[in-house]
């Protein structure tokens, strides 16, 4: 590699001189197809074209491929002009912004002279930025306050000072927090409880990719506890919607709040039980007979009521239809979701 | 360094490809670069993999649960016409196992789109079950018998998969105005751990559903108002809607209250139609008002399946045959934002949400001897109103302070009979939250915040129920509760190359009690501790950490009954959760052709149920029935879950990639919940059924995979 390096650099010199250089620079600088490159800067000044969006070549002409960050695993720099790969890059839409729609016109920045490191631009997003984050916000908002994000200043990530750029990668081609693998990983920066519970042995299929954090929440709006839909409840039906009912014999707690009984995050108990059978039944029912019978594992085989309140599905192995029946017979059973 | 090295490279490049080959294809060259850089691109990933051992814990959701090889192909391909702004894409994941997906989408730019999307999602029970049970799947099923009347046993698996098909549309009609469509269709299928009460027998649900989803949105974004309104539906079709439970070789048709075969009832069909308006307007740039109201009408008024059943199983006489069951919901929401000085911010809303359940009141089932009804359906209506207040104040030295305070006012109905009351209720219930939050941003090295929030609940009186013993509980989520949340979180990056997280929470809650109402959960906690750590060694190499331990505990006072022996007594169980996590993580760059990334997961979680009982009557500790007891105190539970994932992509040349991926994954748990009290399997029954089943507890499993991934433009 070093001895091509050589090689290389070699003919390059020996190209320029030559004056060769002259002739290649009249014609580097197309729109879209003739980009600069890096000896053209040693060639007669001529005004820098666009690369990708309409205007850019105010940025451009520094931020060229030579200057560009490669995209790599790590992650490290973001690329300027992958930008071109995204929505953001796709100039035939009229409302594609350009550099300065986002960063502002940042004078200081593009007409700064010498060696040294230039003032940043007059809006910077990085994870340092001292751009107040209302303002970084307000360069989104003001193409995306409509729809999903209408409600954003309301929200409680906006009134947590978080930024858009705080989990959107809007130079990346792929958007981590918008991806089924990874956003999960974007939310766990803040939200470690989550990732605690998101390892434990019930819990929804998230970390497969077959659901994200935003199939039930939307971080962008103001309903009760982040979530897509009005509540809790019409959140979980998008999925879950035979504990819809209304049922003949309800159970109340079901059609009030799903997360009185589960946290959906994750627990250590069977289908996201927020405590173990009997436990969790007593916080409500202790009264006479078989309910309130203390916590035991059955010796052997058994039918008694009386002792299948821990083992199995505790309760539940008779209550089968805790969510709600539609039984019409036995009084007994019907009403107490065992038919 | 590397950047500048990346630099000169390109330029020494560019100018020997000058030099060498003149301007023309010194400019091809960079224009490549140039189109590699700013183009969308293209992956296809096709390779092969195998797991050493069948994984029922850690393979429920991912499709891989057996040992053996899979197939793994996917596709990421972006075509994107630059002259009008259209995009083709088509990504495909997984498609060689059970979690497949597939979606393509056509999108021409601010103008139309449409998609359509695939994809299955499996749920496989990890458990192991060994039954004689007959008609798995169907509605009738037979549970083997006693003696001669016991059914052959085999192993059976059970879970479920989702096949969800969904469709776009878009349409920009005018500039600001946007007409979207979605419409959603899942079919479930599969089968789920389910069982007959009285005598506790195992059964399996039966799954086969559909649920349908569509929404049509009208999108009106200006400068200054934006408005989304539009329709919601949403509907559940049961292909079951009853399922008989036969115990073989029992007499029947049996009785009124032991009928054989067992009529169970599966969820029947509903339906709800949603219309919404949703609204924005700025008032000034800094500051706005919102809206949002919602209407819901939801109906379930399918044949009740049990209306027809024959003798011993028939109605109750004026047992109507549908619940005719109807529930209208409206929501309606205003809010305000405004910064009206540069250094405050202030926040205020109003929501109402009615629900309102009009589903009429009737008797279903009742005395098995008379036949006279004495159980009516349960409709249960609630109105809440909350209203929120905060504001936020810019201190000096990047400092903010936020203050807020939440009300919330919930008028709820219960119960009109009180014979048929099992909990007691409340008609009103209140809560008020008041937060306060310290927050340091925009710091080079050192954000964070410290926050407090304390929350207030209580409640009208309490409603009397069918047994006075009953009374003298507070239900979890309407008894008086006193909240205390403290959060502190810092962010810090000591030096350029390294960052640091912090999180430590701790929240408190307290439940009210009384001499007179003095079970049920008396108080809860839980912390949280965290440390994060990213270190990036140098442009090539990063190496990143985290750390977390959570601790939940909760005190929770019962009562207990005397019955089969045992004394009455008051229960007082401590119940605890410790779960620690750790992760390592290491990415980097071997070689200029190889890169390289591990990652460590370690977590333990240990539960703990400590309950004592303190007797206050005649009779023994613990109850015998049919010559067995229980054991107790209930031994604790530790589940461990340790994998270790090492993969390197080595770049076989510029547009090809070869992925290979190696993971050691080891899951144990002691989780009795499948046991008996001497370890054994739990079998249901007792001379019937005989139904084991044994949850898998240590599975260690070896996985490798080789992936040749090839990149386009």
């Amino acid at each position: 590699m070093k001895l091509l390096r050589q090689v290389l650099t070699l003919c390059a010199f020996v190209g320029a001189a030559v004056g060769m250089s002259t002739p290649m620079a009249a014609d580097v600088s197309k729109p879209n197809d003739a980009p600069k490159t890096a000896v053209a800067k040693a060639a007669p000044k001529e005004a820098p074209k666009d690369l990708i969006l309409k205007g850019d070549a105010k940025c451009t002409g520094c931020h060229d491929e030579a200057d560009d960050a490669v995209p790599t695993m790590l992650d490290l720099r973001p690329s300027v002009l992958s930008i071109g790969k995204t929505r953001h890059g796709a100039v035939a839409d009229k409302r594609t912004p350009t550099c300065t729609d986002c960063h502002g016109e940042s004078e200081k920045h593009v007409n700064h002279k010498g060696s040294d490191k230039p003032p940043k631009s007059d809006r910077w997003f990085g994870k340092k930025s001292t751009t107040p984050v209302v303002e970084r916000n307000q360069a989104c908002l003001a193409c995306h306050q409509g729809g999903k994000h209408m409600n954003w200043q309301s929200s409680l990530h906006a009134n947590r000072d978080v930024a858009c750029t705080s989990c959107h990668q809007v130079h990346a081609k792929h958007d981590k927090v918008r991806g089924k693998t990874t956003q999960a990983e974007v939310c766990y920066t803040c939200h470690k409880e989550q990732r605690a519970q998101l390892s434990r042995p019930s819990r929804h299929p998230i970390p497969e990719g077959k659901m994200m954090c935003s199939s039930c929440h939307d971080v962008h709006g103001d309903n009760p506890k982040q979530m897509a839909r009005g509540s809790v409840n019409e959140t979980c039906y998008t999925c879950h919607m035979e504990k819809r009912g209304p049922f003949v014999h309800n159970h109340q707690p079901v059609s009030e709040d799903c997360s009185i009984c589960h946290n959906p995050h994750g627990t250590n108990i069977a289908n996201l039980l927020k405590a173990r059978p009997p436990f969790l039944c007593q916080e409500c029912h202790s009264h006479t007979s078989h309910p309130s019978q203390a916590s035991g594992l059955p010796t052997g085989r058994t039918t008694s009521t009386t002792l299948l309140g821990t083992v199995g599905r505790g309760c539940l192995n008779c209550h089968t239809n805790i969510h709600g029946g539609n039984s019409t017979v036995n009084s007994a059973t019907a009403g107490r979701f065992r038919r | 360094m590397n950047k500048m090295f990346q630099t000169f490279k390109l330029t020494a490049l560019s100018a020997a490809l000058l030099a060498v080959y003149g301007p023309a294809q010194a400019d091809d060259a960079a224009t490549a670069e140039l189109v590699q850089l700013t183009k969308p691109d293209s992956t296809i990933s096709v390779g092969i993999g195998s797991w050493s051992a069948d994984r029922p814990q850690q393979g429920i959701y991912d499709g891989m649960r057996d040992s053996g090889a899979y197939g793994l192909l996917d596709a990421d391909i972006v075509k994107r016409d630059d002259a009008t702004g259209t995009w083709m894409k088509l990504n495909a994941s997984n498609l060689g196992l059970d979690t497949r997906e597939i979606r393509a989408e056509y999108l021409r730019q601010g103008n139309i789109g449409a998609f359509i999307e695939y994809s299955r999602t499996p749920r496989d029970n990890p458990n192991t079950y060994n039954t004689g049970l007959q008609g798995i799947g169907t509605t009738f099923q037979t549970i083997s018998g006693a003696g001669a009347s016991a059914l052959p046993m085999r192993e059976v698996a059970l879970g479920t998969v989702r096949d969800l098909t969904h469709l776009g549309f878009y349409k920009n009609l005018m500039p600001g105005l946007d007409f979207k469509v979605s419409f959603k269709n899942e079919e479930k299928e599969g089968t789920r751990h389910w069982g007959m009460g009285s005598q506790a027998l195992f059964m399996v649900e039966p799954i086969n559903s559909t649920t349908r989803q569509l929404e049509m949105i009208l999108d009106y974004t200006g400068k200054q108002l934006q408005l989304q309104g539009g329709y919601y539906g949403s509907a559940y079709d049961n292909a079951h809607s009853l399922a008989m439970g036969l115990v073989n070789g029992a007499a029947q048709p049996g009785t009124t209250s032991s009928p054989n075969p067992v009529p169970l009832s599966l969820p029947l069909d509903n339906l709800a139609h949603q219309v919404f308006l949703n609204g924005g307007y700025a008032f000034t740039p800094t500051t706005r008002g919102t809206f949002k109201v919602a209407y819901t009408h939801t109906t379930q008024d399918e044949t009740l399946p049990t209306y027809d059943l024959a003798a011993p199983n028939n109605r109750f006489v004026g047992t109507p045959s549908s619940l005719n069951g109807e529930i209208n919901t409206t929501m309606a929401q205003l809010g305000i934002t405004s910064r009206p000085m540069p250094k405050l911010s202030l926040l205020a809303n109003l929501r109402y949400q009615d629900v309102d359940d009009q589903t009429p009141l009737s008797g279903f089932a009742g005395n098995n001897t008379t036949g006279v009804i004495s159980v009516h359906n349960t409709p249960h209506s609630f109105t809440t109103t909350s209203g929120k207040a905060e504001a936020t104040y810019r201190l000096p030295a990047d400092f903010s302070v936020t203050g807020g305070v939440d009300v919330s006012k919930q008028d709820r109905t219960y119960p009109q009979f009180q014979a048929e009351r099992y909990v007691p209720f409340r008609a009103n219930l209140d809560e008020t939250t008041y937060r306060l939050q310290l927050r340091r941003s925009l710091s080079d090295t050192l954000n964070g915040s410290l926050a407090y929030l304390h929350s207030d609940r209580d409640g009208s009186g309490f409603t009397t129920t069918n047994e006075a013993e009953s009374d003298e509980i507070n239900p979890i989520h309407i008894a008086d509760r006193k909240r205390d949340k403290w959060r502190l979180a810092l962010d810090w990056s000591p030096l350029e190359k390294l960052s640091l997280q912090f999180a430590v929470e701790d929240a408190k809650d307290d439940y009210g009690h009384s001499d007179a109402r003095p079970f049920g959960l008396r108080d809860g906690s839980g912390k949280l501790y965290s440390v994060d750590a990213n270190y990036a060694v140098n442009d090539d190499w990063q190496i990143s950490a985290w750390f977390s331990r959570d601790d939940t505990r909760a005190t929770q006072i019962g009562q207990r009954a005397p019955r089969d022996g045992a004394a009455a007594a008051e229960k007082d169980a401590q119940l605890q959760d410790v779960g620690d996590s750790v992760g390592l993580g290491l990415r980097g760059k071997a070689t200029s052709k190889l890169d390289i990334g591990a990652d460590l997961q370690w977590t333990r979680n240990h539960s703990k149920y400590n309950e004592s009982l303190t007797l206050v009557g005649a009779g023994a500790a613990l109850p015998v029935s049919g010559g067995q007891t229980t054991v107790a105190p209930l031994p604790d539970i530790e589940n461990n879950l340790s994998r270790l994932k090492l993969f390197g992509v080595y770049a076989l040349q510029k547009n090809a990639d070869l992925r290979v991926e190696l993971i050691h994954e080891r899951w144990k748990t002691d989780d009795w919940s499948w046991m008996f009290a001497n370890g054994t399997p739990f079998t249901y029954g007792t001379t019937t059924d005989g139904t084991t089943v044994t949850a898998n507890q240590k599975q260690i499993s070896n996985f490798v995979s080789v992936r040749y991934i090839y990149k386009f433009q």
